[in-house]
């Protein structure tokens, strides 16, 4: 059991790409981002539910920027929680539907605006936002432990030009024994599965996304030690093939360049990323014998 | 008869070797045996090839002693001598019990070191009992790079002894007994004498001069104790003593000390004196040489004990790193032993100095030169695994279309945590989480290490270090620079490799024989 004054952190990521969802609303109008939202709202409650030392922060992570929906900038505690409070009337723990309420303000907000062209989810940058969050907690809560971990709800493809981004994240999570769980709702990412092999989290692919809530409650609400006494979905196998440089080939056996380190699929003289020239022995040829014809008389 | 050069021991007639009569002859290294009437040896054995000796128990009829050598063979000789084959038999057993331990050092010195790395080394007597004893490879190949140079005359490192060196005190550890009327007793244990020789190369000299020509080695040291040599007041009064001799080395060898002084800059003796004004409080007075002579005389006998209390921790300094050099000459005997703990002084301060001066630390690194890396297209290192098209399109007016309706969604968006989940969602995703379940399948397959039982581990990992080692005769004979390295890689390696495939196919059937 976790000591009474360790400071359990959960930082969902969901992705809000509006064209996604925009399309999946179009092709299964019962389950939509409001639903979505929904199931993590319950998740966050029960998370908050569990302890009193338990903190929750919501980032949504549109095409043109992340926004914290949870705790919000224009939170100030105290007051406006009171007055929110006494307006829900169902006698629910302030806390939660204090959250609850901030986080429909803010997604409203975030949604409402539409500018930019890009269609791809800023996913990279969100989980640096993340990261940020958990460690601006642990500067605050210094003297006691903290834990943290991020969840990712990801619904949009992968962006290939994140590459970089993402991996320096997971490797600055991995030193900071930061678990990141997935749970992807459509397509199998292959960034997150590195995500969550390289930092010791779950990856997993719902089959059922009107089901939502109950996967996340049943496999992403317990923290990694109560994780060890529960039998959950194995970790899948994931794919660290390298690419090589010049096809973005996925290989298994390729040249490598001693200079750059750049990956090659086939072997070429000249390393066309640093220029340097290999001279490699060839076996020598062996020059087959000229018979001599025979002249017949 | 064989060569006279030999020195015979013992020898012994009408001893019967493979039931013929004979005679035995114990020579300095080795054990022969002749047959009778003939004048050469049948059999001969060096005492250092020989193991052990048994005899026969002593009631039996034959009185027998056998021979058991390294190599397992085995000579057995019958004594038949009537009256005296036990007498015999058993001179031999005795001359042998003291010759044998002598060479047995030698052979054994080799093996001892082999059974040694072989008990310390759990892995590598693994390896010995795969490959040696199962006669893929041979056991010299074995050994060849892993002794080293046993055979070299060099011991190995940790057998070094240090050298002992010698107390300043020995001297004074003789501490002579009164021996009850007015005579002393002196304990001379052999160290000390070894000492005493160390240190006074002269007495050594001495020593071999006169015993045991002239002197008793009692004789020798009762004169060396009386003589003034040794005693406290050295006033040579040129009496005939055989020390007096050494004496007048000491002298000299003091003198030539004196003169080459210390010859290292950065000890600053002479700035030790004592500085005084005068006596008296700064005010000289008093007669200048009133007691010139009584001084004279009270400093040349404080003069003589510090003269001779130098001069002995000298020698026992330089006896030390002499380390046992047989002394030639006694005149540069005595200069040598000042050299020596000179010369290196000799050299010393400009070292010093620079230690002095400068600190490692501080110093710029020596770094090799190197060459930039020149990268033209870097932005390869930015892309993953993921493949540059993206798999599906959307056309622009899809877009506005769906940015459109979330928007329009999510306007007027209630949180409405009620209606979250509905029971039969929730049971399916229940029954997909749980063993069994949909998602669950992967989870069956156990780690291959559960699955195989220990031992078959165990026998894989010996067959796996064993193809290792084999490995590495492979490599070590490349570059083939000399044709014993062809001939072993492609007679002799071929060979191993091949019996050591066939021994895991034999495994690997019996094995799987075994599972079905």
């Amino acid at each position: 059991m976790a000591s009474e004054d360790e400071i359990n952190l959960l930082v969902i990521v969901v992705d809000v790409n509006p064209i996604w969802w925009g399309q999946q609303a179009q092709r299964e109008p019962e389950f939509t981002l409001s639903k979505c939202l929904d199931a993590v709202m319950v998740m966050g409650n029960a998370h908050m539910a569990m302890t009193r030392t338990n903190k929750l922060a919501v980032i949504a992570s549109h095409c043109q920027d992340s926004h914290f929906l949870y705790p919000s900038k224009s939170w100030r505690g105290g007051d406006s929680g009171a007055e929110d409070a006494s307006s829900s009337g169902d006698g629910k723990y302030e806390l939660l539907s204090i959250a609850n309420n901030l986080i429909a303000e803010e997604i409203r907000n975030v949604m409402s605006k539409s500018e930019g062209n890009s269609t791809d989810t800023l996913l990279a940058g969100s989980l640096a936002k993340a990261l940020c969050c958990i460690l601006s907690i642990k500067t605050v809560y210094i003297g006691r432990d903290t834990k943290s971990r991020l969840l990712v709800i990801k619904a949009a493809e992968d962006c290939a030009l994140q590459y970089m981004n993402f991996m320096n994240v997971i490797f600055a999570a991995q030193k900071q024994n930061i678990l990141i769980d997935a749970c992807v709702l459509d397509s199998d990412s292959g960034l997150l599965q590195q995500a969550c092999d390289i930092t010791g989290g779950l990856y997993l692919k719902i089959p059922q996304k009107l089901a939502l809530a109950q996967y996340l409650l049943w496999v992403f609400l317990p923290d990694s030690e109560q994780r060890s006494q529960l039998v959950l979905p194995p970790p899948a196998h994931v794919d660290y093939r390298a690419a090589c440089f010049c096809h973005r080939n996925l290989i298994e056996v390729g040249y490598v360049c001693s200079v750059c380190l750049s990956i090659f699929c086939n072997f070429s003289p000249i390393c066309t990323t640093c220029e340097t020239a290999f001279k490699i022995q060839l076996p020598q040829m062996v020059k087959p014998k000229k018979k001599k014809l025979k002249q017949s008389t | 008869m064989a060569s006279l050069s030999e020195e015979v021991l013992l020898v012994v007639k009408k001893v019967r070797q493979r039931k013929q009569d004979g005679t035995l002859y114990l020579m300095a290294e080795r054990i022969a045996w002749g047959p009778e009437g003939k004048d050469r040896f049948t059999v001969s054995h060096l005492y250092a090839d020989i193991r052990c000796q048994k005899i026969s128990p002593d009631g039996k009829a034959k009185i027998q002693l056998q021979l058991v050598l390294h190599t397992g063979e085995s000579t057995t000789f019958h004594f038949s001598n009537e009256s005296s084959a036990l007498k015999d038999r058993d001179a031999a057993k005795e001359l042998l019990q003291q010759l044998l331990p002598k060479f047995k050092k030698k052979a054994n010195k080799e093996l001892e070191e082999k059974n040694r790395m072989l008990q310390e080394d759990p892995v590598l007597f693994q390896l010995y009992k795969d490959l040696v004893v199962s006669q893929v490879i041979s056991a010299d190949e074995f050994w060849a790079n892993r002794l080293g140079d046993i055979n070299n005359t060099d011991p190995a490192p940790y057998n070094n002894k240090q050298e002992v060196g010698i107390s300043g005190a020995f001297l004074a550890d003789i501490r002579p007994q009164t021996d009850g009327c007015n005579g002393l007793r002196y304990n001379l244990t052999a160290d000390i004498i070894e000492s005493i020789f160390r240190t006074y190369p002269a007495v050594k000299q001495k020593y071999s001069e006169n015993v045991p020509h002239n002197l008793t080695e009692k004789e020798f040291w009762t004169r060396f104790f009386q003589s003034h040599y040794f005693h406290r007041d050295r006033i040579n009064t040129g009496t005939q003593d055989i020390f007096s001799e050494c004496a007048k080395q000491d002298e000299k060898g003091l003198k030539s000390m004196v003169v080459q002084g210390v010859k290292n800059p950065l000890v600053d003796l002479l700035s030790l004196e004592d500085k005084t004004l005068d006596e008296g409080y700064g005010v000289s007075s008093g007669p200048p040489s009133t007691s010139n002579l009584n001084r004279s005389v009270k400093e040349s006998s404080n003069a003589a004990i510090i003269k001779r209390f130098n001069h002995h921790s000298a020698m026992v300094l330089a006896a030390g790193s002499r380390k046992g050099e047989t002394p030639t000459d006694q005149a540069s005997e005595t200069s040598s032993t000042d050299g020596n703990s000179r010369d290196s002084d000799f050299f010393q301060p400009p070292v010093r100095l620079q230690e002095a001066i400068e600190y490692e630390d501080l110093q710029r690194k020596n770094r090799p030169k190197t060459v930039a890396l020149n990268l033209k297209k870097s932005d390869r290192y930015a892309h993953g695994p993921v493949p540059l098209l993206s798999q599906h399109y959307t056309t622009s007016q899809d877009i506005i279309n769906s940015v459109n309706h979330i928007r329009h969604e999510m306007v007027n968006y209630k949180p409405n945590l009620t209606q979250v989940l509905s029971s039969t969602a929730a049971t399916s995703a229940i029954a997909a989480l749980s063993p069994g379940g949909v998602l669950m399948v992967a989870g069956a397959q156990q780690a291959i290490n559960q699955m195989v039982p220990t031992e078959v581990q165990g026998e894989l990992k010996h067959l796996y270090a064993a193809a290792g080692e084999l490995l590495r005769h492979f490599w070590s004979c490349f570059p083939v620079n000399t044709p014993f390295l062809e001939e072993k890689l492609t007679g002799h390696l071929e060979e191993m490799l091949q019996t050591a495939y066939s021994k895991f196919h034999i495994w690997q059937t019996r094995r799987m024989m075994r599972k079905t």
